[in-house]
């Protein structure tokens, strides 16, 4: 691939009124997907390809060859060379990323090397041993990415990344009743895994399942939503947070910089350096990725901004993509979050959000994996799945007291390129949550 | 091109592999997109190779695919693919199994009435940019887009059985947006609603009146800041095609793909409430609905000579006046239900991993005009293109906002409602259904994003509805 990218580099230089931006890539994928404690499928991917940017004056194009072979590189930079000057101008651009600055060098294992399947199956025959005998098996994914990117363009910046995410998502599945729990592993450093652990935390919730099921009527609740809930909220605020969104008019955080929105113990910072996450080096368009004060103390600190909109709204661009959230933890234990509800909910893992205002951050989405009924201060039966329709403002402006230990929670993004990212959040005790229906199933 | 995956099945016929196929593909794409006005993106990726090999090697499936065709690489690839099958078969209890099929050879080459990719390029970055000119801001219109994506595909299968197939097609995803703003309030009207994507080429532009539209969702979405809100707590509401598409969609075609019922989808797109004592007996809805799955269709985006496991395309009654009776299902999931396969079997790419997935999944037509409709209306709302969808992971309860309703009074729209938001049961809903509108209203619906599996897919696909109208519906969700 570094042939290929200095070869269009050489050609690119013949044509002095460009700009541009090159992004060479290789990407893999080593995917297990298991069902019913068994091999679903076992898929091996790759692909090379060479993303092209050209700007001339305010116009431009853009092009992807993968498997950049010379000649289609030829081809395509031929036919972009003879579009280019029949398009439309874009008044908003203005020049293409100049922050030229390094990331410190850190070591990247590739874990499809690392963890082989050998490795995945021995895990997952383990974990579906555990669960058997409470007739529980087990359904998900074990995945492990490499992928490496060098980035050059007009200004001078030549950049390269690579990043090694592993997810593994395990949920327990009762035979008979089919109520569901599920246990999570995400980050780029294996030696973080802890098969015991992991095992005994599945066992745990497994535990909850035993008790009677029971549907329950629309209302508001107080709820304890699990670290994955609490994560996947703040993934949609943060959707708020770009400048992209505010250029849009689709911003929450339109006009709110430095305001007071939420309570004090509320944080949200975007972090690429956590090494129990999966760390990020750059942006998109080769940015430096440093840590940003989204929230502090619940006043609204920043927007995320790249280059193209730091010119057209004013902003001050970063690197940062929201892509690397952590939500600051609090100073309660789990037992003492649930030992706080008398009646209530302890929510799992959400399904199939969307806003239905992002300006207001009004949305509705469903419970999944795992819903139960807290009675005095525990957790005393399994509940059907629900539906909510609230605001995120709303629950963070309800939040009552977050847990002192944060998770990591892997994501994984499966529209367009696959690819996973992490959360780390608390667990969050919330008061007056907008139960609006009930599915009447697990 | 026949050459190489012939080689390569030949490659894979050896004794310990009980079943193998092997897809290539290339494709086509350009997207382009205005905004506010201004273009904002014009990008291509032509001739994008794929190639995908799948063994079956004591009941455990093994996949290895990539971009690149080199015979080198194919080797590796069939290397890859019947490692992953080993490895996978030390974590298994019960082997995949499915009867052989007879092959087919099937030829299919689609041409649009307007190839996108050969057209006068400045005609079609003109009428763009004169659409988008058109919603520009402009009032308390404060954002707009208008986008074009357009996709060739040249496929090519062959399986260990004698199959292959040969197969081109070009489609179409045209959309345009303008969202209104006035103080915090911000309302979005789009044309003709997200479900836009069709087959063909950029004759859908003009087929779908962009230029006759545009006025209409300006003025709509203007209208929409100072609309009130349902205030019922039940109504009776019609569904437009420009959102019934998608409530189909979430409600009935995701809920009757069959690997759902097996748990093969449990750890991302979720369960079905469906189980397979239903088939044959289970009122799904009432009399007058009648759905089927129908790949032999051409006009629609899910038409196939042989889907990607070998099976021809077919149309499949999966409800029948309101009864289920049949699912969409791959070869070992038909297997295991007793029924035919019903040709579900897709990949987006030929590198991506074969699902079930919906192909052309339809309502059937009954009778009278959407007008006709309406005027048998005394009182409701006509609810059209989607602004919110959500259903649960066993599809079963589901919410939906759309971006603007029409109140009905006496038979007749006097006025429009905004984020008309309904929710319900999915069988309560559909038992619900007491008119759907006759083939002067039926169409098909498609979209290019249709999210299933990991690693994730976009699939391409349709639907074909008429407005239909539902009784006592729950419209009241408030915060």
């Amino acid at each position: 691939m570094q042939n290929q990218l200095e070869y269009l580099q050489s050609k690119l230089q013949n044509e002095p009124d460009l700009k541009y931006v090159l992004i060479a890539s290789n990407w893999q994928t080593d995917f297990l997907r298991f069902y019913h404690s068994q091999t679903n499928y076992n898929i091996s991917k790759s692909s090379t390809s060479l993303g092209v940017t050209l700007y001339k004056g305010r116009k431009s194009y853009r092009f992807s060859v993968d498997d950049p072979q010379k000649d289609k590189l030829d081809q395509a930079l031929g036919l972009a060379l003879s579009v280019i000057d029949s398009l439309p101008e874009d008044p908003d651009f203005v020049d293409v990323e100049n922050e030229n600055s390094l990331a410190p060098k850190r070591e990247i294992v590739n874990n499809i090397a690392a963890i082989p399947l050998e490795s995945k199956t021995r895990i997952l025959a383990e974990l579906a041993e555990a669960a058997k005998p409470f007739d529980f098996e087990i359904f998900g994914t074990f995945i492990c990415n490499y992928s490496e990117h060098h980035l050059v363009n007009s200004n001078g910046l030549n950049k390269k990344a690579a990043v090694s995410p592993i997810y593994l998502e395990v949920k327990a599945v009762h035979n008979q009743s089919q109520v569901t729990v599920m246990e999570t592993f995400g980050g780029d450093d294996f030696s973080l895994f802890n098969l015991a652990d992991f095992k005994a935390r599945l066992l745990n919730k497994i535990g909850y399942c035993s008790a009677e099921t029971l549907d329950i009527e629309p209302g508001h609740y107080e709820v304890i939503l699990a670290p994955r809930c609490l994560a996947e909220f703040v993934q949609y605020l943060s959707f708020g947070m770009s400048a992209r969104a505010l250029d849009q008019h689709s911003s929450f955080f339109e006009g709110k910089i430095d305001q007071k929105l939420f309570p004090d113990f509320v944080s949200i910072t975007d972090d690429p350096t956590d090494p129990e996450m999966i760390r990020q080096d750059y942006g998109a368009e080769g940015h430096i990725y440093k840590p940003l004060k989204l929230i502090e103390k619940g006043v609204f600190r920043a927007f995320t901004c790249n280059n193209y909109y730091a010119h057209k709204t004013g902003l001050p661009k970063n690197g940062n993509t929201a892509s690397c959230l952590k939500v600051d933890t609090g100073d309660k234990t789990l037992e003492e979050l649930i030992g706080g509800v008398k009646r209530g909910l302890y929510i799992s893992s959400l399904h199939y959000m969307n806003f239905i205002n992002p300006v207001d951050t009004s949305l509705t989405g469903l419970t999944r994996d795992g819903t139960f009924l807290i009675e005095n201060g525990k957790i005393s039966k399994v509940v059907m799945s629900l539906r909510f329709t609230e605001r995120i403002d709303r629950i963070l402006n309800n939040v009552a007291a977050l847990e002192n230990k944060a998770y990591t929670i892997p994501f994984s993004e499966n529209y367009g390129s696959f690819d996973v990212e992490t959360v780390k959040a608390p667990h969050a005790h919330i008061l007056d949550f907008n139960i609006s229906s009930s599915t009447h199933t697990i | 091109m026949e050459h190489i995956i012939k080689n390569t099945i030949a490659k894979l016929n050896t004794p310990e592999i009980e079943f193998a196929d092997v897809r290539i593909s290339f494709t086509d794409y350009e997207d382009i997109t205005f905004m506010n006005g201004s273009l904002r993106n014009f990008s291509s990726d032509l001739g994008s190779p794929a190639i995908g090999i799948r063994v079956l090697i004591a009941g455990c499936w093994g996949f290895a695919g990539a971009k690149n065709l080199d015979e080198n690489k194919i080797d590796i690839l069939i290397s890859q693919a019947i490692s992953n099958a080993k490895h996978g078969g030390k974590f298994m209890q019960k082997p995949v199994q499915f009867p052989a099929m007879k092959p087919t050879v099937a030829e299919y080459i689609h041409q649009p009435k307007i190839n996108p990719f050969t057209m006068n390029r400045d005609e079609k970055v003109g009428y763009l940019q004169n659409l988008a000119q058109a919603i520009a801001p402009q009032g308390k219109i404060v954002h707009s887009y208008v986008s074009g994506e357009f996709m060739r595909q040249e496929r090519y299968y062959a399986n260990t059985e004698g199959s292959y197939s040969h197969s081109v097609f070009y489609s179409t995803l045209p959309v345009m947006l303008v969202a209104a703003a006035e103080g915090s309030a911000v309302q979005t009207r789009t044309w003709p609603g997200h479900m836009s994507a069709g087959r063909g080429g950029f004759e859908l532009f003009y087929e779908q009146q962009f230029e006759q539209n545009t006025q209409r969702i300006i003025k709509e979405a203007t209208d929409l800041l100072s609309a009130p809100t349902i205030t019922e707590e039940k109504a009776d509401i019609i569904i437009g095609n420009g959102h019934l598409a998608l409530q189909l969609h979430e409600s009935v075609g995701h809920a009757t793909e069959a690997d759902r019922i097996f748990g093969m989808e449990i750890s991302y797109a979720g369960k079905t409430f469906i189980k397979p004592d239903m088939l044959g007996s289970f009122q799904y809805g009432s009399p007058l609905v009648n759905i089927y799955s129908d790949s032999s269709d051409v006009r629609g985006l899910g038409y196939h000579p042989l889907d990607d496991e070998g099976v021809p395309g077919k149309k499949v009654e999966i409800i029948r006046n309101g009864i289920l009776k049949d699912q969409q299902t791959s070869r070992h999931i038909a297997h295991m239900l007793g029924l035919e396969p019903s040709s579900n079997m897709k990949a987006s790419f030929a590198d991506d991993y074969p699902l079930v997935r919906m192909t052309n999944f339809c309502l059937a037509p009954n009778q009278g005009s959407l007008e006709e409709l309406i005027a048998s209306t005394e009182k409701g709302y006509l609810l059209d293109f989607t602004k919110t969808w959500s259903i649960d992971d066993n599809r079963n309860n589901f919410q939906f906002t759309t971006e603007i309703g029409y109140q009905i009074k006496d038979g007749r729209i006097v006025g429009i409602v905004k984020e008309p938001t309904y929710f319900g049961i999915t069988k309560d809903f559909w038992n619900a259904c007491d008119a759907i509108c006759g083939d002067e209203e039926w169409g098909f619906h498609g979209t290019f994003h249709c999210g299933k599996g990991e690693p994730g897919q976009s699939m391409q696909l349709s639907h074909g509805v008429a407005p239909a109208r539902f009784r006592n519906i729950n419209v009241s969700v408030k915060i």
